[in-house]
């Protein structure tokens, strides 16, 4: 069979023909932890909204793996109520009834080996029954600290391996380690169990449109790229600030901070594919080794303290609601040092990007929610003007902004209309959703489905996530010599220290 | 909002527009392309209805023509501005000329279009004879018939496809994406056998159902029957037989709900809802790209009413199958 696949192509697919869609083949998913908020607010309709799209194979099965003690029917009804909740596209129901048919619920704890041989049981029953093939996709929608038995109980009970023409995958979802060691250790477990090219590691930014289209923008167009390096470029800010505190999640977020929870993966990334060169071409392998190349140029600063700034939200007003400062949330211990916001400065030691910094922030309970990457351009080398006609000017600015209306935004100086010569600065907007579609597919949908179709471009590779973890473990070592992070307002834009960081360098954070 | 401008001219039409957006302090940049609908009166409020539905998805602006009397004496145009929520996401200008000027519609749109953005131009029933050379056809880069809807489908059709170029696409055609993407997404999983024999069954007279036929005898270089069925709604199911003798079915008995078959496994169900034409002239202005495959296909060999069925197939073992 091997070897009639391999010379093999498909008659019906003609390379011209642009209209037919990816459809995934036959396959399955069994989602653990799938009574958590991610699954229930994101994976299940995601996985509905592909169906209703036509995107998923008429042989699919959805299992879930829990502790509750559900019949089928029962765990039916709950994805029915998370797709009718959560769901972007309209509910139907044959494309419900459809979905229905595959759905299956396994319970047990995760250390219980009888419950991995029922889900076993089941898998194969799906094959069977539903005809996926023996090609199953597992979601560890679980924290970190239960991979190992999880990959274990897959292992032992012969799950992770396919058979000849089919296959098994692993999907896992950030925190991917806490620093280079447990990271090292997370997927040598995880690689023990899955071939390397069978894990896919969730990034859910590199999902978006936005991000995606920030490839498109660059290496799609010729107005851009020729000042994309040095010579023109400043410096870039990469933004990613949320306006909500921890919630629920003290737990998991007491000890990681702000800097392990979104720099080391979502920040990182975007900085990869602001900054790398162009690749060859799309495919998987190409586009990881720039973004690598990129990551492994990346320098610290020799003065961490002067470069970095870290702080913790304060009691305050988020907006009309008044809210509670970090250390008085539930769960976290008074004199927790864990930081809500982190500003670094990186270096790239690449021709490209020399002598350019790139100022990565995140934090909770900042002004507002958005993330953006804002290539900040030089001042014009002369002004022919006066200097007084150019007193508002600041300085040229390309802004990708990723969530939420995404878009794009140039900033650049314009003659403010009267009699007298006067430039001041102004913005132009370039909205995705105004442009394009309202209804843009979640980054969910295309991740999920890139992972049934077996195409890994936008997943992180092991080594980018350690090349990540070098650069953020020096700044966790030096941070814990810190003691407590420099407290800030709720509703503001961080602590002091990181505005001081920026005016060490003669330059300001934007106000996104 | 629907502001009507009797009697006046596109100068005046492009001011109002512009005006309305400044006072609803909205820009009117962000439209990706213009969609210019030719129809009759008749047609007019379901086309708008369509088309704005549309641009919920694709922003543009549509213009839409209707030409109703064409032998007036006077030369006139009267106008209709729609924005907000009488437009979708898009806004709609309606021109209704009359008399001489009827016969110079392009210099009438000209100044109305999305500057430097792709026209797409959509006959929503009766089309000219020669798109592409139609004064509103030829500003489009891309052009859509729908011979589906018109009084004599297959007279349409086979007058459309003798001018066809890779930019003319009628919405019979697209009406089929669904099926065709089943149809290779079947194909897709091993064993990959060839197929020897097709069969596709349908709505007597579906243009859909002979364009689907055709697709498979291009792309697959086998033979292809049709089955007419009285009682079904344009395509109603294809089977494929393979090398050795098995058939993959794709079946829609009634509605939406179709039941995919593969030999050694139990039947399938899917939902493959009859697509709207909201949905099609969606999946149209999503991609501007010329369609080389639909050129393939209506540049084979084949008319409506053959029903493809190749002798030494029918005596060959394969017959049970077929049937």
């Amino acid at each position: 069979m091997a070897d009639s696949t391999a010379g093999w192509t498909n008659p019906l697919r003609d390379p011209h023909d642009l209209r037919l869609p990816r459809i995934a083949g036959p396959c399955s998913v069994v989602i653990f932890g799938v009574t958590g908020d991610l699954a229930q607010k994101k994976l299940l309709p995601a996985i509905y909204d592909l169906a209703n799209r036509g995107l998923l194979p008429p042989s699919f099965g959805l299992t879930g793996f829990g502790r509750r003690e559900w019949s089928n029917e029962r765990f039916a009804e709950f994805v029915k109520d998370a797709v009718k909740k959560h769901a972007r596209t309209p509910f139907r129901e044959t494309t419900w009834e459809q979905l229905a048919a595959g759905i299956r619920f396994v319970q047990g704890e995760f250390d219980d080996a009888e419950a991995f041989s029922r889900l076993s049981d089941t898998v194969a029953e799906l094959d069977r029954v539903r005809g996926t093939r023996g090609n199953h996709a597992f979601y560890m929608s679980v924290p970190p600290s239960a991979f190992p038995v999880v990959a274990k109980q897959l292992a032992d009970s012969g799950l992770s391996k396919s058979q000849e023409g089919a296959w098994r995958r692993v999907i896992i979802e950030k925190p991917f380690g806490h620093d280079l060691e447990s990271a090292k250790k997370l997927a040598d477990t995880v690689s023990s169990v899955f071939e390397p090219d069978s894990i896919f590691r969730i990034d859910h930014y590199l999902g978006k449109e936005t991000v995606q289209n920030l490839l498109a923008m660059r290496f799609a167009n010729m107005l851009f790229e020729p000042i994309w390096n040095a010579n023109y470029v400043d410096h870039v800010q990469i933004t990613m600030a949320e306006d909500i505190g921890i919630g629920g999640r003290a737990g998991y977020y007491d000890g990681i901070g702000a800097a392990r929870d979104v720099i080391q993966n979502h920040l990182l990334q975007l900085l990869a594919l602001t900054a790398m060169e162009e690749p060859v071409s799309f495919s998987a392998h190409d586009l990881t080794m720039e973004k690598t190349k990129i990551l492994s140029a990346v320098r610290l600063p020799k003065d961490l303290a002067a470069h970095t700034a870290r702080g913790q939200y304060a009691a305050g007003w988020q907006g009309p609601e008044k809210v509670a400062g970090y250390l008085d949330e539930k769960g976290i211990s008074k004199d927790s040092t864990t930081e809500t916001y982190a500003a670094i400065r990186l270096d790239i030691d690449t021709r490209r990007w020399a002598g350019v910094p790139f100022y990565l922030r995140t934090g909770k309970r900042l002004g507002k929610r958005v993330t953006e990457i804002a290539v900040v351009f030089k001042k014009a080398p002369h002004l022919p003007f006066e200097s007084t006609a150019t007193k508002e000017l600041g300085k040229n600015a390309i802004v990708i902004r990723v969530q939420p209306d995404e878009g794009i935004t140039l900033r650049f100086g314009s003659k403010v209309p009267g009699t007298a010569m006067e430039v001041r600065d102004v913005n132009m907007d370039f909205s995705y959703g105004r442009s394009f579609t309202e209804a843009s597919p979640e980054a969910y949908e295309r991740l999920i489905l890139d992972v049934f179709l077996g195409e890994p471009p936008l997943f992180p590779t092991t080594e980018e996530v350690n090349l990540s973890w070098k650069i953020l473990d020096p700044i966790e070592e030096f941070w814990a010599t810190q003691g407590q992070p420099q407290p800030y307002r709720s509703g503001t834009w961080g602590p002091a220290q990181a505005d001081e960081m920026m005016r060490n360098d003669g330059h300001v954070w934007r106000l996104p | 909002m629907i502001v009507n401008l009797p009697d006046t001219t596109t100068h005046l039409i492009s001011e109002r527009l512009d005006g309305l957006h400044e006072q609803r302090g909205e820009v009117a940049q962000g439209r990706v392309l213009t969609l210019l609908i030719t129809c009759s009166p008749t047609e007019l409020e379901e086309s708008l209805k369509v088309a704005s539905a549309a641009s919920r998805e694709h922003p543009c602006r549509i213009i839409a023509i209707v030409k109703h009397d064409v032998d007036a004496s006077e030369s006139r145009l009267d106008a209709e501005v729609r924005i907000g929520t009488d437009a979708g996401a898009g806004e709609v200008i309606v021109l209704k000329p009359t008399g001489e000027l009827t016969g110079h519609l392009d210099t009438l749109v000209i100044p109305l279009m999305v500057p430097d953005t792709p026209a797409v131009a959509w006959w929503p029933t009766t089309p000219p004879a020669d798109p592409a050379k139609d004064p509103i056809g030829a500003m489009a880069s891309s052009r859509l018939t729908d011979a589906g809807r018109t009084p004599d489908p297959r007279r349409t059709f086979s007058s459309l496809r003798k001018f066809a170029t890779p930019d003319d696409k009628d919405l019979s055609w697209t009406r089929l994406t669904v099926w065709r993407a089943m149809m290779a997404s079947l194909l897709d999983q091993p064993p990959h056998l060839p197929i020897t024999h097709a069969k596709v069954c349908g709505e007597p007279g579906n243009l859909s159902v002979s364009l689907l036929a055709a697709w498979l005898r291009v792309q697959l270089g086998v033979p292809v029957s049709i089955e007419w069925d009285a009682a079904a709604t344009a395509v109603r199911g294809v089977t494929l037989t393979r090398s050795d003798g098995g058939t993959l079915g794709l079946v829609r008995p009634h509605d939406d709900e179709a039941f995919v078959s593969v030999p050694g496994e139990q039947e399938q169900r899917v939902s493959i809802p009859l697509r709207t034409l909201e949905e099609c002239i969606s999946e149209e202005l999503k991609s501007l790209n010329p369609d080389e495959v639909y050129v393939k296909v209506i540049n084979s060999d084949f008319t409506f009413d053959e029903t493809f069925v190749e002798d030494s197939m029918a005596a060959s073992s394969q017959e049970n199958a077929l049937l």
